[in-house]
């Protein structure tokens, strides 16, 4: 059966631009499960069944991670800190706040992505085929989201979208190791969406006394 | 013994200690490193360099020149600790991730593995650095370190290169690994983060990062041109020497006009720029000679100038800068006489530049070295003058600090001495 490539690529980009774009709490366990049903059309084409299953268990390992670490930030009394929801700075008011800045960053990564896709030749995937554009087009992303960070959700964010972005492309390889690379590199996301859902279970825990106070 | 028993080692310390440890005990953060040098020491040696650009396998083990640098590195974050006159314990977390990550990189042939660990490293150090002190400069630390990081785990599905050695693909590889080595680095213009963390935190919140990390991946670095790179090889070097001049030039003139506090780590980086600049613009045999007397001046002397700057350790503090000065015979000349030679070797607009940096390094050293002005004396006060002074007798901890602080000035002055043949009972080469 044929590849349309322009289907897998509109499936990861929809998925990419949702992922660059989300914001709260549960970000990075939202950006993971859609990335990875945005890229589970290319890992089932070039990676078959074992290639989806890495994707759908980094997306599910993400979900109960992101959980796991909240209800521990809640529960472990002995470290205090860090929010990750309130931004590191403050930034004056602009016409154009973070998510134009990332919208932007989304629509320059489709030329990135599309001269990455038809110019740079992954393992068996022959450049004329630009089935690595979606790929490429969520690794950009990330690193746009890493880039224009405010916190550290969008850091977590970032670094999530590109683990799967680069776990995708480990299966695009096709060779003896790939498996074991896209496994390794899909680890990221679960691990980013549980430091996100711990820290986010600490500050929820300093914030409820708080109200109570103030109550 | 497996590298990545030691990484274990490093970590399960490093997360005890910070759990344990209060701040009576701060101190015994200490014994993470000189565990983990311990542990290094140990290390069964491969007889093989471990360079990232292989495929997915085993972790190779550590070569000689690998586990002389962790030592080294190991050692000179012990006497970093024990000089400071606070510690945090919760800082043992963060050498004990950056630690393991370094052990692994150093013994790593896969990209993918490396840069994994390094972003590991990086995220740990990040949220340290943003629960300290949040603002734009430590989150720019997380924005442009892991965008290294990310760019490195992104070369790895694109190598090896075996049978690609011609065309666009070894070229993006080379721009990524440029990019991740010069993020890591802090090398310009991807440097800025380096500066404001400098600048924002306390010496001894950016040590992991100075002493741990950064000869870690310089030592890769270097290694990366002699895999198959094709013909990205010269965007890979050409991009680290021109970035790496550009940023040990500006590093060389803020070093000199920029604040006391922050001399050091300035100085620090524009050395550090150098040497990139020189093992990968002009991979000649003087260049990592040079390369490694640079890093083990560093790493000897900054116990004592990542000491909080005070009343304590002045003498030792002046002497220190002396040796860091260029001025012979301290280490610091030989080892950019060396990256001079190299440089030189290439064309004359990198000795032009190499020479700004040297220059620019140099006087920033006398600046630190030259006493501070006194205040102006102002008539006292009468109920001031009446009241007696303390007589502060130091107690024998009080000494210990200046006593290691001296030794360290003293194998300071034996690596100027010897040069060579100490960079290579450190590093084997």
């Amino acid at each position: 059966m044929g590849v349309s490539a322009p289907l897998l690529s509109i499936a990861g980009v929809i998925a990419a631009v949702v992922a660059i774009m989300v914001d709260g709490r549960r970000a990075v366990a939202i950006a993971a499960v859609l990335l990875a049903a945005g890229l589970a059309p290319s890992a089932a084409t070039f990676g078959g069944a074992p290639g989806v299953a890495v994707l759908a268990g980094s997306a599910v390992a993400a979900v109960l991670l992101a959980w796991a670490g909240w209800l521990g930030g809640r529960i472990l009394p002995w470290l205090s800190g860090l929010d990750p929801m309130i931004p590191a700075f403050a930034p004056p008011d602009r016409l154009f706040g973070p998510r134009s800045t990332r919208a932007f960053g989304a629509a320059a990564a489709i030329p990135v992505a599309s001269w990455v896709s038809f110019n740079v030749p992954v393992g068996q995937v022959t450049v004329s085929e630009g089935l690595l554009f979606p790929i490429a087009y969520a690794w950009v992303c990330g690193v746009v989201r890493l880039l224009v960070a405010r916190t550290v959700e969008d850091l977590a964010v970032g670094v999530a979208m590109i683990g799967i972005a680069t776990g995708t492309a480990w299966l695009l390889r096709s060779g003896t190791d790939s498996f074991g690379g896209a496994v390794l590199a899909c680890i990221v996301a679960p691990l980013a969406a549980f430091l996100a859902g711990w820290l986010n279970g600490r500050s929820s825990r300093r914030a409820r006394p708080r109200v109570e106070a103030e109550a | 013994m497996n590298p990545l028993v030691i990484a274990a080692g490093w970590l399960v310390l490093g997360l005890v200690a910070s759990a344990v440890l209060r701040r009576r005990t701060a101190r015994l953060v200490a014994i993470v490193p000189l565990v983990g040098a311990g542990l290094t020491f140990l290390a069964a040696r491969s007889s093989t360099a471990a360079v990232p650009l292989g495929g997915l396998s085993a972790i190779t083990g550590l070569d000689r020149a690998g586990q002389g640098v962790l030592i080294a590195a190991a050692l000179s974050m012990v006497l970093v600790i024990l000089l400071q006159p606070s510690i945090d314990p919760a800082l043992g977390r963060s050498i004990g991730v950056v630690g393991a990550a370094a052990t692994v990189a150093m013994s790593s042939s896969n990209p993918l593995v490396t840069g994994l660990v390094l972003s590991a490293a990086v995220a740990t150090l990040v949220l340290r650095w943003i629960a300290q002190s949040p603002g734009r400069v430590t989150l720019a630390a997380g924005r442009v370190a892991g965008a290294g990081t990310a760019a490195i785990v992104a070369a790895s599905p694109l190598l090896p290169l075996t049978g690609f050695t011609t065309g666009d693909r070894p070229v993006v590889v080379a721009a990524l690994l440029a990019t991740g080595v010069a993020a890591l680095l802090a090398v310009y213009p991807l440097g800025g983060w380096a500066a404001g963390v400098i600048r924002t935190l306390r010496p001894i919140e950016i040590a992991p990062w100075m002493i741990l990390l950064v000869p870690v991946v310089l030592i890769i670095a270097e290694r990366i041109p002699g895999g198959v790179l094709g013909t990205g090889t010269p965007v890979f070097e050409h991009v680290l020497l021109v970035v790496g001049l550009g940023s040990a030039v500006w590093g060389g003139i803020w070093a000199v006009r920029g604040p006391d506090t922050m001399r050091y780590g300035r100085v620090f980086m524009a050395d550090i720029a150098l040497c990139v600049a020189a093992v990968e613009g002009a991979s000649v045999s003087p260049a990592i000679t040079g390369a490694l007397v640079i890093l083990v001046t560093h790493l000897t002397l900054a116990p004592i100038l990542l000491r909080s700057r005070g009343s304590e350790l002045v003498w030792p503090r002046r002497a220190a800068w002396a040796l860091l000065s260029g001025v012979p015979p301290s280490p610091a000349f030989w080892g950019r006489l060396l990256l001079l030679e190299a440089l030189a070797a290439g064309n004359v607009g990198s000795t032009i530049a190499a020479v700004i940096a040297i220059g620019a390094i140099f006087i920033a050293a006398v600046l630190a070295c030259a006493p501070r002005p006194r205040p102006v004396r102002t008539p006292a006060v009468p109920e001031r003058r009446a009241r007696p002074r303390p007589v502060k007798m130091p107690a024998l901890p009080e000494r210990l600090p200046n006593l290691a602080a001296w030794l360290l000035v003293a194998l300071g002055i034996a690596i100027g001495l010897a040069p060579q043949s100490l960079a290579g009972f450190v590093f084997g080469h």
